[in-house]
């Protein structure tokens, strides 16, 4: 399995995904923008947060890729469907745990069960499955997981 | 300044009761009696919230008043576009601020309207119900609880209510409603949060508290350095504030009002959407920015309509979207319509009208700029330049006129004066700003144009210019000929043409722009700008005493807070139209401003 090969697929895979949850945000279907919550964790500047926000998304993007290539390593075998596979698991531990539960613990301007009256402004959390962003955020997200997963198997199984 | 809770007929308030409020992407419109029933969000041209203005059922509204009888007094809060409601009950007095505040401190959401009440005296039993109606009214949104928030949702938006020592509300289907009492020296607070294409952000109490004072500061700070020494100077100042309203900040565009198919006659169909940007306007808020030293204004509004037309060019759209953009296709909505004028129309369909006079107009601006500024750069000095030869082929063409009529084209005046404009414009600009190697046939078509006025557009009869060839009517844009410099302000065209404007279209102090056919069934209230054109006119005729006269009489006509909507039915004095109204403010400035140099 080729190291290079899945940090090129987590490079590219990252710009899909971008681009696939802008473009669902465009359409409406959803208020998701994880730049902006990632971001905001460390500035409350909009536009200082989105561009810090995008520089930890690509970072992590390429990152994860590591992970499905230990994954896959793993396996001894590596393919577009079942990265597609990865992505979708992906798309729903990152749902129900991380935004749900991690980001607004640790976020120090995501509201949760715990904020009181004397905070100051805070983001609005995402729930369940980012729920609180749409109806339609779960598919949005699953969609373009998948697609971040079979685009790293694609690139791992390509370069054998 | 202090009436009863004033009365609303079939749901609807007189156009005449709202106040603005704006951050320089939207505004908002407030009436007396506390109900906001205009709010676009994110942006002044997106679709509604609260549009109980155009339909009182299904519009949404956000009403924050005293929960019986009261009386009420409003002001800005001086040199901002802060408003304040003092509501006078039986029990006691309650002071509302309203504002959309500007982002500042503290992280601020995409957009936040402030709602501060302060109880004055005794206690004041206050109600509020937020109803929100998504995309001009369609969408009804469930309404949930989300951290401390109210929130309601549809799409890719979001609306969050935060309150605090305003009661508990709950939540009644798709509106939530709460009430509470005031008290001397108490205070509670209310924020409407929004959000578009991301998570909300929930304002903290002090925060907001912090950004309403920042706004009141910003718009004190700009206002302190509006340079205006002559009379009426509060309605100077104020119109220069609504300006500042209207001006999109992401772009430097201005709108031409707030909002849409607020009609021009009672229960009528000339209703039509302002929210755009109309070259028609350029020169007027040239000249007024350029007067109340708003250089920045003015430089990013004239740097915006180069971008825009950038498009089209060398023809110019009649008006242009607020973003730049050139699709303004009109349609109708399903609402009832301010008091049943319908139809409620979104979009515009003048935007691709043939009108002559935008030419002058932009030409007009582009001199006012270099005037003030002494320098354009070399690509705008060219299309200006290609933009001017253009006009010389196209001013034998019939146009719609500055109306915008809806009838067949014709040659109008008006519209033949500011091509003359247009290619003079381009003459004195060529001697240091654009390239002049086109200067001979502008100044050979010039005199064609001024040769035509002079001699198709002029009634010996009347003594006047008439509204267009052959006509024997007259139209009040005539009175911009000596405005323009198309003639001498204080010679015997230009004064005889004020005399039969006065003749045939004035009742009382105000103006009908014209009275014949345009195309249309119905009616129309006198048009304000018209009237403070009249003014303008007057002064540069050297009538000093008789605009300033007219003038006393034309700034005592807007509403409590100083606004104007775009006309006024001359009978009853109620508001018609689009509101506030760019172009009655801006006219009003520039009729000030030519009074006081006249006066000098």
């Amino acid at each position: 399995m080729n190291l290079l090969a899945a940090l090129a697929g987590g490079f590219v895979g990252t710009l899909v995904i971008s681009t696939l949850l802008q473009l669902a945000t465009e359409l409406r279907l959803t208020r998701v923008d994880i730049p902006f919550l990632l971001g905001t964790a460390f500035t409350e500047e909009r536009d200082e947060a989105k561009a810090i926000g995008y520089a930890i998304y690509a970072l992590a993007g390429v990152v994860f890729s590591v992970v499905y290539w230990t994954v896959f390593s793993a396996l001894g075998q590596a393919s577009w469907w079942l990265g597609l596979l990865f992505g979708l698991l992906h798309g729903l531990f990152l749902g129900a745990v991380v935004m749900n539960i991690l980001l607004p613990a640790v976020h120090p301007r995501m509201g949760s069960s715990s904020s009181a009256a004397n905070d100051g402004s805070l983001i609005e959390p995402p729930g369940f499955m980012m729920l609180n962003y749409g109806a339609q955020t779960p598919a949005v997200s699953l969609v373009a997981h998948a697609a971040y997963g079979a685009i790293v198997g694609w690139f791992i199984a390509a370069a054998g | 300044m202090t009436d009863s809770s004033p009365p609303r007929v079939d749901g609807y308030a007189p156009i005449r009761d709202y106040a603005a409020i704006g951050d320089g992407r939207t505004v908002a419109l407030v009436s007396r009696d506390g109900s906001i029933d205009w709010l676009c969000l994110p942006n002044l041209d997106s679709p509604s919230v609260f549009g109980a203005l155009l339909d009182a059922r299904r519009g949404g509204r956000f009403v924050l008043a005293p929960d019986g009888p009261f009386r009420v007094e409003r002001r800005y809060v001086p040199g901002t576009n802060v408003l304040e409601t003092t509501f006078r009950t039986a029990d006691g007095a309650a002071r509302v601020t309203d504002a959309l505040t500007l982002p500042g401190a503290g992280l601020p959401p995409l957009r936040e309207l402030v709602r501060r009440v302060e109880g004055i005296s005794g206690d004041v039993r206050m109600a509020w119900r937020f109803e929100p109606r998504f995309s001009y009214g369609r969408v009804a949104p469930r309404i949930g609880y989300r951290q401390r928030a109210l929130i309601a949702t549809s799409g890719g938006e979001a609306l969050a209510v935060s309150s605090w020592d305003a009661g508990d509300p709950r939540i009644e289907g798709a509106a939530a409603a709460a009430e509470f009492t005031v008290s001397e020296g108490g205070s509670a607070m209310i924020v409407l949060a929004t959000a578009t294409q991301e998570p909300v952000v929930l304002p903290g109490r002090a925060a907001a508290e912090r950004r309403l004072a920042d706004t009141i500061e910003f718009w004190q700070g700009w206002t302190g350095k509006r340079r205006y020494e002559g009379a009426w100077s509060a309605a100077v100042l104020r119109s220069a504030l609504v300006l500042k309203l209207l001006a999109y900040a992401p772009s430097g565009a201005i709108a031409a009002a707030a909002t849409t198919s607020l009609p021009e006659h009672p229960g009528g169909e000339r209703n039509w959407d302002y929210r755009f940007s109309w070259v028609r306007d350029a020169a007027f808020t040239l000249a007024a920015l350029l007067s109340l030293d708003s250089d920045d204004e003015a430089t990013t509004f004239l740097w915006w309509l180069l971008q825009a037309s950038q498009r089209t060019h060398p023809r110019l759209d009649v008006l242009y979207r607020l973003d730049g953009g050139t699709g303004t296709r009109e349609r109708e909505l399903e609402l009832e319509g301010y008091g049943g004028a319908r139809p409620v129309r979104i979009g515009n369909g003048a935007a691709s009208q043939l009108q002559l006079g935008i030419y002058g107009e932009l030409l007009d601006a582009a001199l006012l700029h270099v005037s003030a500024h002494g320098r354009l750069d070399r690509d705008s000095g060219r299309r200006i330049a290609e933009i001017a030869t253009l006009v010389c082929s196209l001013w034998r063409q019939p146009d719609l006129g500055i109306w915008e009529v809806r009838s067949d084209p014709r040659h109008f005046t008006h519209s033949k004066m500011l091509c003359w404009v247009a290619l003079d414009r381009a003459l004195r600009l060529a001697q240091n700003a654009i390239p002049g190697t086109r200067a001979p046939l502008w100044r050979h078509t010039a005199d064609q144009i001024r040769d035509f006025v002079e001699h198709r557009c002029w009634s010996e009869q009347k003594r006047s210019y008439v509204r267009a060839q052959g006509s024997d009517e007259v139209d009040a844009s005539l009175l911009l000929s000596g405005v323009v410099g198309f003639s001498d302000p204080g010679g015997r065209r230009a004064l005889g043409t004020i005399a039969a404007v006065r003749r045939e279209l004035a009742d009382g102090p105000l103006l009908h722009r014209y009275r014949g056919d345009d195309g249309l069934p119905g009616g129309e209230g006198a048009f304000l700008a018209c009237s403070f054109w009249l003014v303008d006119a007057l002064a540069r005729a050297g009538r000093v005493d008789e605009a300033a006269q007219l003038m006393d009489e034309l700034v005592s006509l807007g509403n409590d807070v100083g606004l104007y909507a775009e006309e006024i039915d001359p009978c009853s004095g109620a508001f018609l139209g689009n509101m506030p109204q760019g172009l009655t403010h801006l006219a009003l400035v520039n009729a000030a401003v030519s009074i006081s140099k006249a006066a000098a």
